[in-house]
């Protein structure tokens, strides 16, 4: 199973309409296929200052205020405001952030705030997907690049403690994925997600592992949007 | 509810600032030292089978009717239920929160909760050793200096990765205050201070306390204890799955 693909089975699990996702009909072109190729790299760029207030939406003023924001540029993501905290907000795209059949879905756009764990970790693998991405590189050819960077340990293992605060109201995940609902997500290097206890019957707590990136993701919902209003 | 009332439930989960302790009105006795001393034993221990329904209740049955269950004796914990998923559900009273929380002695806390399996190895034995020799009568000074005497022999075990407890229990009594109860999860990181996770700032999701003291001024050898931190995110069902108050 591939990060995208555990992405969109951790969203779908929240409002368990995975069913519904996969009977959905589809608007926009074939149905299978309705992003079949990478739009003109202008529908992936945002207005700057408008990318830095979804960016810092991920998490509470109060934590994204003194962070770092990346900002999507023409051959990758590029710092736009230096940061104080150690953590990172950025707002992902469609190929690191969606299911595969909105891949190339120009309107994702997924706002995250990384501790500094994960920025030193996890968050290394996105910026070299989108670096590929912008260089014309496939999602298979990024695929295998990626994998193999882990292998050679170019990329490093997640770091004890790496997590993210998702908790914007903006974000947008693909034409095939229900809104979200306001989630933290925890980083692991390849572990049993029985260890939390994720995706038993009741449990709060939904898991995934990616074997060839030896990366597991746990989410867990909460209760409140980054602005503190109501989330349920 | 408001996020005063949220961190006051939290007290008998081992979460909570101090100055937030220092401001509130308490609801007997000295609002400093609610609980001063040992109540008689008793009024620490519950009929067995009630503590094992409680303990379980701690998380959803497909965790822990498979978990092994401990209970808590005139000496200590036992094992009542041996489990088989190397989960262990277990209901913590006052003593295992900070050593200077106020609640310490509260003989009413009743903390259902279910550890993983990496927390029921690493944590777990500490509450067992703190248990055992408060029980015994050590004072809190002596049960500080044994504990820093095991873990520098390596007898109580480091923290390990990974670890997460399950508090969804709706009967637990947590503290004296606010509702007394909230569904939550805990998660135990060697990190030194809130900011590793954003914790304990306006709107963040996520409360952290230090896991051995509050504010050290009466115990200052707990200054040279391992940083240990608990992490808590606040979930929005009980056990059961019936939704809980928003908070």
């Amino acid at each position: 199973m591939t990060r995208n693909q555990i992405r969109i089975t951790l969203l779908s699990g929240f409002a368990l309409v995975a069913a519904l996702i996969a009977s959905r009909p589809v608007a926009a072109q074939d149905a299978k296929q309705p992003y079949p190729n990478r739009a003109p790299i202008e529908q992936y760029l945002m207005d700057r200052d408008a990318e830095i207030a979804l960016a810092r939406s991920a998490a509470p003023d109060s934590s994204s205020r003194d962070a770092e924001v990346l900002v999507l540029g023409r051959h990758g993501f590029e710092t736009a405001v230096k940061g104080k905290n150690g953590f990172v907000c950025t707002v992902e795209r469609s190929w690191t952030s969606a299911p595969d059949s909105d891949f190339w879905n120009p309107k994702v756009r997924v706002p995250e705030f990384l501790n500094a764990a994960a920025a030193r970790s996890y968050l290394r693998r996105n910026l070299k997907r989108t670096d590929l991405i912008l260089a014309g590189r496939t999602k298979a050819q990024v695929d295998e690049a990626i994998v193999a960077a882990v292998d050679k340990k170019e990329l490093p293992a997640m770091e004890p403690g790496a997590m993210c605060y998702m908790m914007s109201k903006q974000g947008y995940g693909g034409d095939s994925v229900a809104p979200w609902p306001s989630h933290l997500m925890f980083y692991f290097s390849q572990t049993d997600p029985g260890t939390w206890g994720a995706d038993l019957p009741g449990s709060p707590i939904f898991g995934m592992s990616d074997t060839r990136e030896h990366l597991t993701e746990f989410v867990i919902a909460v209760q409140r949007w980054s602005d503190g209003t109501e989330a349920r | 509810m408001t996020r005063n009332q949220i961190h006051s439930i939290f007290l008998g989960a081992f979460v909570l600032v101090a100055a937030l302790i220092a401001t509130r009105p308490a609801a007997a006795q000295d609002p400093k030292q609610p609980y001063p001393t040992m109540a008689p034993v008793e009024q620490y221990l519950m009929d067995r089978d009630a503590e094992i329904a409680l303990a379980r209740s701690a998380a959803p049955d497909a965790i822990s009717h498979d978990a092994s269950v401990i209970v808590l004796t005139r000496h200590g914990y036992e094992i009542a239920v041996q489990g088989k998923n190397g989960w262990v559900c277990w209901v913590g009273r006052g003593w295992m929160a900070m050593f200077d929380h106020p609640e310490f002695w509260n003989p009413k806390i009743r903390a259902a909760d279910c550890l993983n399996p990496a927390a029921a190895r690493s944590v777990l034995p500490h509450a067992y050793k703190r248990t055992e020799l408060l029980l015994a009568g050590h004072s809190k000074p002596e049960v500080i200096a044994a504990i820093k005497a095991a873990i520098e022999k390596k007898e109580l075990p480091a923290l390990e990765p990974g670890t997460v407890s399950y508090m969804m229990s709706k009967d637990s009594y947590l503290t004296d205050y606010g509702g007394h109860n909230g569904p939550h999860l805990m998660f135990y990181e060697t990190a030194k201070d809130d900011a590793a996770w954003g914790a304990n700032l306006t709107n963040s999701p996520v409360l952290s306390v230090n896991y051995w003291y509050i504010s050290a001024q009466s115990y200052p050898q707990l200054k040279s204890f391992p940083p240990l931190s608990v992490f808590l995110v606040v979930v929005d069902k009980w056990s059961d799955g019936t939704p809980a108050p928003s908070m």
